[in-house]
């Protein structure tokens, strides 16, 4: 079992105060992942390091088998890890068809690629894949409606849309789910089996635990930047360490 | 001849130092540069001259021209400035510059393009140290300015209203959770950062006994380099980069010749800006958090 | 036509082009108030190389222009590291320094400006313009503009999506300043005479004026704003004395109720809708 996506001595601080610490796990290839954590465990953060957006104080990053953990933040999404936001990134001036271009992005970005007049030409490949793209998640009506105008649950489920469309082996998804009324939740859920089904390794920050458990096979729990237990879900909850953990934010169950 | 030299850039720089730290209390609080101040610089300047030719005693006509200044000034608020909130960053820029182009046009058509020559207000006397010539004038308004920077920045530390300003400057969130009215302080900004202009414009026209309805360009886009060069949104920034800016170029024109002037100063701010962009005593932006 | 509209038309050309000079660099959010410099070093640069070496302007005017491109590059470079404010404040100093510069080189006159021997007709200059905004038009339809309005909107995201943010700025940014240098050895070929002072920061904050009024979200923007800018105070010519007042009163209040430019995305949907349904 080899790993898509493989973190060790991950440590961080901001302005002294620890969010991640000594941190280390494996998404397995294929495998569908959740990371969770009360509020402010360092879930995000991760997300962050992975990604670039922030630098690691210590650890290394591995994606795919290359090492990302120097790598410009630039240059990460080609070595197959692309990432949703937990407050919407979309460009909301943009369309939502040219959101979704922007995801594609770095499958076209040679120069003849950033020179085709694509919107000169009637149903050039890229907007035909994007609105499949968009039909496959039932959003193909707001195709061409300006993004900053649309209800959140469409927003959110429209970034998701755009970190597919990278073409990433390994997505990570940052509480997906959050602020969905129930319809749009099992939308997702449909739609997150179906990239798994694909060979699409997830990574996925949720606080909604029958979502995490109706998707995921293994989890991970992050409390104060350590990793306090790993492994299914229903062993995990039993964990006394993780219920002292959730006191009073998730007392379910 | 250096050591004069010296002075006299001091003293051309005193009063860009107070266009610049016009333009920093713009920026550093209210993210807005505010091109409309060097219209306000040349309306202290010209509406003094105005209300002067008409006979009436410096001092009304310092106020006279002070009013004006900080009634347009909340003009600007309302037109240029309240509407921005949410556009893009670039409008504020265009309307701002709008009133500059309006202002210059309105003393245009009153007073005609020309220079003016401005009353002498004071004896033409002058101190001589060692061998230096210093003016009465020079030294007055050296010292002028700099208590007002002092009072000011005094204010800003020590008064409950200017750790408000300090407030809103740090972070408009924090200053909105802690119960301050931005919507009241806004104005008032304006008038102050339209106060600090146009008084500079009426120690610039008692200084160099000229007036013209574009007195405003050159000094004011100098005030902007000096506020950059000082750091944006520091005062004591402001005062360094207006004295150096003074310096620099009061310099240049006597050692390496007129036309160079533009090259050594804007050079200066341009060298700055690339090698430390947020200038002399700024603090460098941090990286947002996603 | 008469000598009157043809010069008003000309003065409208090289609107055009300083505005599109503007604009590129705008579309990925970097305001350049700096963009007369450009023009300064493709007038003087194309206005040498026909009056030293006699080459004709058709090879000299593109080559001024591929030089302020490379200076655009050259210099975006460092520049680009700043941002915002900071960047426009960069590129205003820039344009004072370069057309300073150009003021004290005495090889092309110095102050006393510096005649040029070769002539653009209007028709070469309304033609030239003509193929700037047909360029703009297309490069609006490509994914390089797609990338530009991305950087623009949210550069941190753009740069995770794997566009390579300083690329694109730097690109926008000499290309802009090619478009410029382009508008400037036509200047200097059709008035036959360059003089730095014309190179001021007016002239650069003016066209960024109109580029904005006339609106940044679409590539039609400039073109409306630099028409616009040129032709009403001309209109207005029967109060001279009162023209630039009136006209900047016009700008303050235009910007106060319709702060995103004449022209918006969503007005030219309009036009495209009212177009498909008869
Ligand atoms: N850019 C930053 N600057 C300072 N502190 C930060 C920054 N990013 C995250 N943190 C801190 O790191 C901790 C973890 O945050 P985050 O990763 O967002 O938590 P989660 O996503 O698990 O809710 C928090 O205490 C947060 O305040
Ligand atoms: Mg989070």
């Amino acid at each position: 079992m080899s790993a898509a996506l493989s973190i060790s001595g991950l440590s961080k601080s901001f302005a002294g105060v620890r969010a991640i610490r000594d941190l280390s796990f494996e998404v397995p290839k294929g495998r569908t992942t959740a990371l969770i954590g009360p509020n402010g465990a360092g879930k995000t953060t991760v997300f962050n390091m992975v990604s670039g957006v922030y630098g690691v104080d210590a650890g290394r990053i591995t994606v795919n088998g290359t090492d990302v953990t120097h790598m410009p933040s630039r240059r990460r999404i080609s070595t197959g890890v692309a990432r949703s936001f937990q407050n919407i990134r979309l460009m909301s001036h943009l369309s939502v068809l040219e959101n979704l271009l922007v995801g594609q992005h770095v499958r076209a970005s040679s120069l003849a690629a950033l020179l085709t007049p694509y919107r000169l030409i009637p149903n050039h490949r890229w907007k035909r894949e994007a609105r499949a793209a968009l039909a496959e998640s039932g959003l193909e009506a707001y195709a061409d409606e300006t993004v900053g105008a649309l209800p959140y649950g469409v927003r959110k489920r429209i970034d998701l849309v755009r970190a597919t469309l990278a073409g990433a082996s390994v997505l990570m998804l940052d509480e997906p789910a959050a602020g969905l009324n129930p319809s749009e939740t099992n939308a997702l859920r449909d739609h997150l089996r179906a990239l798994a089904a694909k060979g699409v390794t997830l990574l996925v920050v949720e606080h909604d635990m029958h979502f995490v458990d109706s998707i995921c096979e293994n989890v991970v729990v992050l409390n104060f930047g350590e990793k306090i237990a790993e492994g299914p879900l229903s062993v995990v909850r039993r964990d006394p360490k993780v219920r002292e953990a959730y006191i009073g934010t998730d007392g379910e169950d | 001849m250096l050591a004069q030299q010296i002075v006299n850039g001091l003293m051309l720089g005193a009063i860009y130092m107070l266009v610049a730290v016009a333009f920093t209390l713009a920026i550093g609080v209210l993210n807005f540069l505010n091109f409309s101040l060097p219209g306000l610089f040349m309306v202290g300047g010209m509406v003094s001259f105005g209300m002067m030719k008409l006979g009436w005693p410096w001092f009304l006509a310092f106020a006279v021209a002070l009013l004006a200044a900080a009634l347009i000034s909340l003009l600007v608020e309302r037109l240029a400035y309240r509407r921005m909130q949410g556009g893009d960053p670039e409008v504020p820029l265009v309307s701002s510059l709008g009133f500059l182009v309006l202002l210059e046009n309105l003393v245009l058509i009153q007073y005609g393009s020309d220079q003016q020559a401005f009353p002498a207000l004071l004896p033409d006397m002058n101190f001589r140290i060692g061998g230096l010539v210093i003016g009465m004038a020079q030294v007055l308004s050296l010292a002028v300015s700099l208590a007002l920077v002092f009072w000011l920045s005094r204010f800003l530390k020590a008064t409950n209203a200017g750790r408000r300003i300090r407030t809103v400057a740090e972070s408009r969130e924090t200053a909105l959770l802690m119960g301050i009215d931005i919507s009241r302080l806004v104005p008032q900004l304006f008038v102050a950062s339209a106060l600090l202009a146009a008084f500079a414009g009426i120690l610039f026209a008692v200084n160099y006994q000229q007036v013209s309805p574009f007195m405003g360009e050159g000094v004011g886009f100098k005030g902007v380099a000096a506020m950059i060069v000082g750091g944006m949104g520091s005062i004591w920034g402001a005062v360094l980069g207006g004295l150096l800016i003074g310096l620099a170029e009061v310099l240049s024109i006597s050692f390496i010749g007129a036309d160079m002037v533009n090259i050594t100063v804007y050079g200066l701010l341009l060298l700055i800006l690339i090698v430390r962009p947020q200038g002399l005593l700024g603090r460098p932006a941090s990286r947002e958090k996603l | 036509m008469s000598g009157y509209l043809t010069g008003v038309l000309v003065v409208l050309a090289f609107n055009v082009m300083a505005a599109y000079a503007v604009y590129l660099p705008m579309a990925a959010g970097q305001l350049n108030l700096g963009i007369a410099g450009f023009m300064a070093i493709g007038a003087y640069a194309s206005a040498f190389l026909t009056n030293e070496y006699g080459w004709s302007m058709w090879t000299a005017i593109p080559l001024g222009s591929g030089l302020a491109g490379l200076m655009g590059i050259i210099i975006g470079i460092p520049v680009l590291r700043t941002h915002g404010i900071y960047l426009a404040m960069a590129t205003f100093a820039l344009g004072q320094v370069i057309s300073a510069v150009f003021l004290n080189l005495e090889v092309v006159g110095g102050a006393a400006g510096y005649p040029v021997s070769d002539y653009a007709s209007p028709q070469v200059v309304w033609a030239a313009a003509a193929g700037v905004v047909v360029l703009m038009l297309y490069i609006s339809r490509t994914r390089f503009a797609l990338c530009l309005t991305a950087v623009k909107s949210d550069a941190t995201v753009a740069d995770l999506l794997g566009v390579s943010v300083r690329g694109m700025q730097v690109a926008a940014f000499a290309l802009g300043a090619a478009v410029a240098g382009f508008g400037g050895g036509l200047y200097a070929h059709h008035y036959n005479f360059v003089e730095a002072q014309h190179f001021n920061v007016l002239l650069s904050v003016f066209t960024v004026l109109y580029v904005l009024f006339g609106g940044t979200q679409t590539v039609w923007g400039p073109l409306v704003g630099a028409a616009f800018f040129t032709l009403v105070p001309e209109l207005l010519r029967a109060s001279d004395q009162w023209r630039y007042a009136v006209f900047a009163a016009f700008i303050i209040l235009f910007m106060a109720v319709r702060p995103q430019g004449l022209v918006t995305t969503s007005l030219m949907t309009l036009f495209r809708r009212r177009r498909v349904t008869p």
